[in-house]
């Protein structure tokens, strides 16, 4: 028995119920309630916030990380804001933009096809997504120019893309290429919020009276937050992509931000101050889109998803429809993933393709010559690992991030966190990278016993830092969507928190869950800006693996690599959906999958 | 006393999350973490070099680093950690770990990087006891701070004799008419030997006081006259066995691999000539002044191992196509037998006037020529 402190207006003490052992359990607990969300800033600060604010500081004050002599100065913004560094920052805010609403554009239209209609091969089309997911930007953009490039595929052919090939090489390639990477990520989160949201609300508008436009535009405006998050996805990733800016634009001479921050520090002399000034730029930018979503947000509620949500029935199109559709659906393919993957496979498989040298004939030898490497397979099989921790981890921690970013109110730590969080986007890997040697390098940490710098685990946080944003931006529109009463409901029924959240919310988030878990997987698989700086040493990952081969002008070599990881990652990709499809309950199934 | 206690709860599961996290990574900490926490018991660590073999970090862009380092280990049983990479990202590490360096040896190709570190007080002055061959010689520093292990050249021309048929003889050949559109050379803010290259023709064309504007002149006029600048050496080399160009200034040992590696034809047929005066651009080590003194003390030893014969063999080696095709620095030692015969006209660029323009001429070229 216990006794308890006197409530106010009693002149006895009284003796409390003996409390169960269980009670006792949950009271002991419930001390500890703010403990997960303390770990989670923890982390938050560890691998976000710290490598972020030691990075940036740096332009205003590079004496205070060793990069100069002065406390205070601005001389890395002047060379920020003139020649080519400004050029870069302008080009980048037009690709972006562009891109941004092009993506955004396609991918509604690719989910509208895919989940609302009865358009032939639609799963094909939805597996394409993930397949363009796979595909890093720089290997679209090589893809390309293997095709375009003077005595490349189409020369080869007879067919001389000379107008053609002086338009690709410059912004219109730039923003092609940025508007292909960014379509699987504006129709996932456009994809997720469509299934959810049923169509119940267009049929009570049809109901109403209300025509065919009007009820898209109450669907369009009940997935404003899915669409503002494909926008300020692919707005954030256009302009921190490195890919593109190393390949196609620095081939083109089309300056871009990432770029000319990465020439800051890449080349010699090194100027961190200069690269953290355009960080800021680009960290502007991202506020940007952060701004302009929050604005159009605000003060609205789109909770729709709930546990009477049901699939819609898709609509049925006129055979001229269908084929229109299609049609539309293969062009986007064959752009986006044909010439690539043409590019890739045809490189890896024909001797000398691209070159004056060699015969042209087919052959198998760069695989021969993979495969007996020990090179490959130890990277590869190491990227697995890392990509399958990196997977995981991240997926938790979105979960929470995203539940953060969907409260209402606009606290204070969700203001915070979504700013990191798109200035992370906004940051380019391997700036962001060079922040993790200045936060994990400096003397005290290592004083307190933490040593990550070149090891594995610094590079899995490396990785988690640059996968948690667009993760978590992916499943802010699925958690957005969900009710809370569903989980109130399992609370008032005598639920536990965690099992409530088991029992009502994983149910309608799985497939969310799953397919942000296979974006980080894949992303990570083939990280290159990352890996290049935090790689431990003698431990390279199979991007480092590839890009050592294609600078030591193994191009056969090397593209046989992207072709075997890309391969490999998308039969990982398959075994995830499989067993999803085999082991998830049917409910988990059913919710998303549209009725025939 | 429940708030105070439960804000205690938190903070004790905070920090020993914490900890945890902190041991369960740092289990895995690579051998660098050991070097730093010798560093700090310097007082101890010249005599603990005697008995103790502290690992040697070594952070290296050459192409026969790996087979090299194998080799010394093997030779000394001093335990090497290689961090192999490219010139650019082995430079950004080192800035980034400014104040707290974690590199032993620094091994890349050209010696502005190493003058910048030098006057950065971030190298350890050292001359290895071996007769270094006349090029060698001109290419150490007064202090000693840096040492050659061999050189190339920058630039060789490589041009498809397949189509080109009257071969320059000197840099202001290029500008003739009959080479508009046919020639290429790399990026120099992405090819870290292109602004040696660049500097050398300045310093050729007007020495250390008119250099800079007499180069602009020329490099303008090329560009006048078609020039087009490709990322790499290999970009470089690609557009030349694509057709985009007939002529290449690249780095020797790029130029001599693509003789071993292109099949001739009647449409290919690359060869190399030197236009009077090639730069010499070394391949360097500088031992970093901050590592404990029994990592210094394995630095020194591993350079007397690089420029030792069975070294040299080792490098010859260990990437024949590529890095291998060097012109060794140590009397005594031949270069490979397919490396072309070494210019009797060359120049050396003083690193520490011309290192520390190198931003304000690529900035131009940036501007200006690409």
């Amino acid at each position: 028995m216990t006794a308890v402190l006197l409530p106010a207006g009693h002149d006895q003490p009284v003796l409390a119920p003996t409390p169960r052992r269980g009670d006792r359990l949950r009271m002991a607990l419930s001390r500890f309630g703010a403990a997960p969300m303390l770990l989670f800033w923890l982390v938050i600060v560890g691998i976000l916030v710290l490598p972020i604010v030691l990075f940036l500081v740096v332009a205003v004050s590079p004496r205070l990380m060793d990069q100069g002599s002065q406390w205070f100065t601005l001389a890395g913004f002047r060379q920020a804001f003139t020649g080519q560094l400004l050029r870069g920052s302008i080009n980048s805010l037009f690709v972006g933009a562009v891109s941004a609403v092009v993506a955004t554009a396609i991918g509604f239209g690719v989910a509208w096809a895919v989940i609302r209609t009865d358009v032939p091969g639609r799963r094909l089309w939805a597996g394409s997504m993930y397949a363009l997911l796979l595909a890093p930007s720089y290997l679209v953009a090589l893809g390309w120019q293997r095709l375009l490039e003077p005595m490349g595929v189409l020369d080869l052919m007879g067919l001389h893309p000379g107008g053609f090939r002086t338009l690709f090489y410059g912004p219109f390639g730039v923003i092609v290429v940025l508007t292909l990477k960014g379509v699987p990520f504006s129709y996932l989160a456009v994809s997720a919020a469509l299934r959810g949201l049923g169509e119940e609300f267009e049929v009570a508008a049809r109901v109403h009276g209300a025509s065919r436009a009007g009820s898209l535009r109450i669907v369009l405006s009940l997935l404003a937050p899915a669409m503002w998050s494909a926008l300020a996805i692919v707005f954030a990733e256009s302009i921190s992509d490195f890919g593109v800016a190393d390949t196609l634009a620095n081939a083109a001479h089309f300056p871009i931000a990432t770029y000319t921050l990465y020439n800051a520090i890449d080349s010699f002399p090194v100027s961190f101050p200069v690269a953290a000034s355009v960080g800021w730029v680009l960290m502007a930018m991202a506020g940007l889109a952060l701004a302009a979503q929050a604005r159009a947000l605000r003060g609205r509620s789109y909770r729709v998803l709930g546990g009477r949500s049901r699939p819609p029935r898709l609509a049925r199109l006129s055979a001229a429809k269908k084929y229109e559709i299609s049609t539309a659906l293969v062009l986007l393919m064959v752009i986006a993933l044909g010439v690539p993957v043409f590019g890739a496979v045809s490189a890896s498989l024909i001797n000398g393709l691209g070159s004056l040298v060699g015969n042209h004939t087919l052959t198998l030898a760069n695989y021969r010559r993979v495969f007996d490497s020990s090179a490959l397979r130890g990277p590869l099989f190491y990227s697995a690992r890392l990509a399958l921790v990196t997977a995981t981890l991240t997926v938790a921690m979105a979960v929470i991030s995203a539940r953060m970013l969907a409260g209402r109110g606009g606290r204070l730590g969700a203001r915070v966190l979504d700013l990191m969080l798109l200035t992370a986007v906004a940051l380019p890997g391997i700036v962001f990278a060079a922040g993790y040697i200045f936060t994990y390098n400096l003397r005290f940490v290592n004083n307190l016993g933490l040593h990550l710098y070149e090891t594995t685990p610094l590079l899995v946080l490396g990785y988690l830092a640059t996968a948690l944003p667009s993760t978590t931006r992916v499943l802010f529109g699925p958690i957005g969507q969900v009710q809370n009463s569903l989980q109130e409901a399992a609370r008032v029924h005598g639920s536990g928190a965690a099992h409530s959240w088991m029992r009502t919310v994983l149910p309608v988030l799985a497939r969310p869950l799953i397919a942000a878990w296979v974006l980080t997987f894949a992303g990570t698989l083939l990280e290159l800006p990352v890996s290049e700086l935090l790689y431990p040493p003698n431990h390279p990952p199979v991007s480092i693996g590839i890009t050592h081969a294609l600078a030591n002008y193994d191009y056969g070599g090397g593209t046989a690599m992207e072709v075997i990881a890309v391969l490999f990652s998308l039969t990982v990709v398959a075994l995830v959906w499989g067993a999803f499809r085999l082991l998830a309950p049917a409910g988990w199934r059913r919710l998303g999958k549209a009725t025939a | 006393m429940t708030h105070a206690r439960r804000r205690a709860a938190t903070a004790a599961i905070v920090s020993v999350s914490a900890a945890l996290l902190a041991a369960g990574c740092s289990s895995s900490s690579k051998p660098a973490a050991s070097a730093t926490t010798v560093a700090a018991s310097s007082n101890t660590a010249a005599a603990a070099s005697s008995t103790t073999k502290v690992p040697l970090v070594v952070y290296s862009a050459q192409g026969y680093d790996s087979a090299v380092t194998k080799a010394f280990q093997a030779a000394t049983g001093i335990p090497v950690s290689l961090d192999d990479d490219s010139t650019g990202p082995l430079l950004t590490k080192i800035a980034a770990e400014r104040n707290n360096p974690q590199w032993g040896v620094l091994w890349v190709d050209g010696d502005t990087a190493f003058a910048s570190l030098d006057k950065q007080g971030q190298l350890a002055d050292y001359l290895p006891p071996v007769t270094f061959t006349a090029a060698g010689q001109a290419l150490i520093p007064s202090d000693h701070s840096y040492t050659p292990t061999g050189t190339t050249l920058m630039a060789a021309l490589i041009y498809n004799a397949a189509k080109v048929t009257q071969v320059p003889a000197s840099y202001q050949d290029l500008l003739n008419p009959t080479y508009k559109g046919l020639i290429g050379m790399n990026d120099p803010s992405q090819s870290g030997p292109t602004y040696p290259f660049i500097a050398g023709v300045m310093n050729q064309l007007g020495g250390e006081s008119g250099g800079v504007a007499a180069g602009e002149s020329y490099f303008t006029q090329l560009k006048a006259n078609g020039l087009k600048v490709f990322p790499t050496n290999g970009d470089t080399l690609h557009a030349l066995e694509t057709g985009q160009i007939d002529m290449g200034l690249i780095q020797s040992s790029a130029a001599t691999g693509e003789l071993l590696k292109a099949p001739k034809s009647s449409s290919f047929d690359p060869k190399i000539v030197y236009l009077p005066k090639p730069t010499l651009l070394p391949g360097v080590i500088g031992i970093d002044k901050a590592a404990p003194a029994g990592e210094q003390a394995e630095a020194q030893q591993f350079i007397q191992y690089v420029l030792s014969p069975a070294g040299q063999k080792v490098m010859q080696g260990g990437d024949p196509t590529g890095d291998s095709l060097y012109y060794p620095v140590v009397s005594g030692v031949d270069p490979l037998s397919t490396v072309p015969t070494f210019p009797t006209a060359y120049q050396r660029i003083d690193p520490y006037f011309w290192g520390p323009l190198e931003n304000q001429v690529n900035t131009w070229f940036d501007t200006n020529i690409k």
